[in-house]
C-alpha cells in the first residue's frame, strides 16, 4: 500500500507534504516514514493511506431543475 | 578501598558487556549486508538506520570497557574471530529475507533485554538514549515479522527454530534464576536470566498469536549449564568467519587508511 507522510515543524503550522512510503501495513507504514523522513525535529509526522484520501470533485451542476 | 578498585566491574559484568557490544557490533554488519538487499527501499533505508544505531552503541560500550581496563586495539583491530563474544545466530549470514529478520529481530531484542536490565550507575541516561533507537528497530523488526507471518510461516517458524537456541544461551542458562544470577547478586542488573528469557518468549508468542507459526518451547537444557561458556554467552566454539573479521577490524581496506 501506498502511504502519504505529513508533517509540521512547529504546532499550528500547516502541514507539509513530505513524501510517501510503501508498506504492507499501518505499523510498518509508521515506522518507515520515521526512518525516511526524520531529518527534522518535527513537532509531528503522520502517515494516511492513499485509499483514504477523499477526492476533491470539479463537477459541473446539472442544468436541469436549476431555475 | 581506592576510587579506581571501586568503580572496577566483576569481571562477569565485563563478560556480560563485552557479548552485548559484540552482538551489536555483529548486528551492525549484518544490517550493512543487507541494506540493499531488502524487498523495498524502505527497508534497506530502516536497516541501514538500525546499522548506524548499533555502531554507535558498540563505540559507547568500548569506551566503557576500555575504562575497565579492556585493550582498546583488542577491542577494535586485534582479535581472532574465535574471541568475538556475539550472539551465536549472527555467526553467520543469512541467506533469505524472512531468516535474516528473524536473526536480527531475536538478536537485537535479546541484546536490549540484557542492556536494559543493567542499572550499574555507568549505564545511567546512556541506556535510556539507546532505548530510542531501539524502540525503532524493534518495532520495524515485529511489524515485518507480522506480515511474514502471515505471508511466509513456514519460513518465519524455520528460522525461530533455527536460531532459538543459540539466543537462549546469549540470554543465558534457566539455572540463573532469582538469587542464582551471578550479576544480580552483584548488583549490576536487576533481572534475572531466567525471567529475561520467559519475558522475551513470551513476547514473540504474542507478536505470532493467530497466525500459524509456533514459537518453540523454553527447555532448562537449552543451554546446558555444564556447557555454557560463560565469556561467549554460548555453548560450544563456533565463531564468525575470518572474512567477517577482517571486515570489522578493517583489514580488508586497510591500506586506503588516510594515517
Amino acid at each position: 500500500m501506498k502511504y502519504h507522510v505529513f508533517t509540521r515543524n512547529r504546532s499550528g503550522d500547516d502541514m507539509i507534504h513530505a513524501g510517501t512510503v510503501q508498506a504492507d501495513s499501518d505499523r510498518l507504514a509508521r515506522i518507515y516514514a520515521h526512518r525516511t523522513y526524520d531529518e527534522e525535529d518535527w513537532d509531528f509526522m503522520g502517515v494516511v493511506r492513499e485509499e483514504d484520501l477523499l477526492e476533491v470533485n470539479e463537477e459541473p451542476i446539472s442544468s436541469r431543475g436549476v431555475a | 578501598m581506592s576510587a579506581d578498585a571501586e568503580s572496577r566491574w566483576p569481571a562477569v559484568a565485563r563478560d556480560y558487556v563485552q557479548a552485548i557490544a559484540d552482538t551489536k557490533l555483529l548486528l551492525g554488519q549484518r544490517y550493512g549486508e543487507w541494506m540493499l538487499k531488502g524487498p523495498n527501499l524502505e527497508d534497506d533505508i530502516s536497516g541501514a538506520s538500525n546499522g548506524q544505531d548499533e555502531i554507535g552503541q558498540v563505540r559507547q560500550l568500548f569506551r566503557l570497557l576500555e575504562k575497565q581496563g579492556v585493550d582498546r586495539d583488542w577491542l577494535e583491530t586485534d582479535r581472532e574471530p574465535a574471541e568475538y563474544a556475539n550472539a551465536q545466530p549472527l555467526d553467520e549470514e543469512a541467506e533469505a529475507w524472512p531468516t535474516f529478520m528473524v536473526q536480527v529481530a531475536l538478536s537485537d531484542r535479546a541484546a536490549w533485554l540484557l542492556l536494559d536490565a543493567i542499572r550499574h550507575e555507568d549505564f545511567t541516561g546512556m541506556v535510556q538514549k539507546m532505548g530510542e533507537d531501539e524502540y525503532f528497530h524493534l518495532e520495524h523488526h515485529d511489524a515485518r515479522l507480522e506480515t511474514l507471518a502471515v505471508d511466509q510461516p513456514e519460513a518465519v517458524e524455520a528460522a525461530l527454530e533455527r536460531y532459538f537456541p543459540g539466543i537462549l544461551a546469549f540470554i543465558g542458562p534457566a539455572t540463573y534464576g532469582a538469587g542464582e544470577d551471578p550479576l544480580v547478586e552483584a548488583d549490576f542488573t536487576d533481572r534475572a536470566v531466567a525471567e529475561i528469557r520467559g519475558a522475551f518468549r513470551e513476547h514473540y508468542v504474542d507478536l505470532f498469536a493467530g497466525t500459524d507459526v509456533t514459537v518453540p518451547a523454553l527447555t532448562d537444557d537449552v543451554p546446558d549449564p555444564d556447557e555454557w561458556d560463560e565469556k561467549r554467552r554460548r555453548s560450544g566454539d563456533g565463531h564468525i568467519d575470518q572474512r567477517v573479521a577482517d571486515q570489522l577490524q578493517g583489514v580488508t581496506n586497510r591500506e586506503y587508511v588516510i594515517e
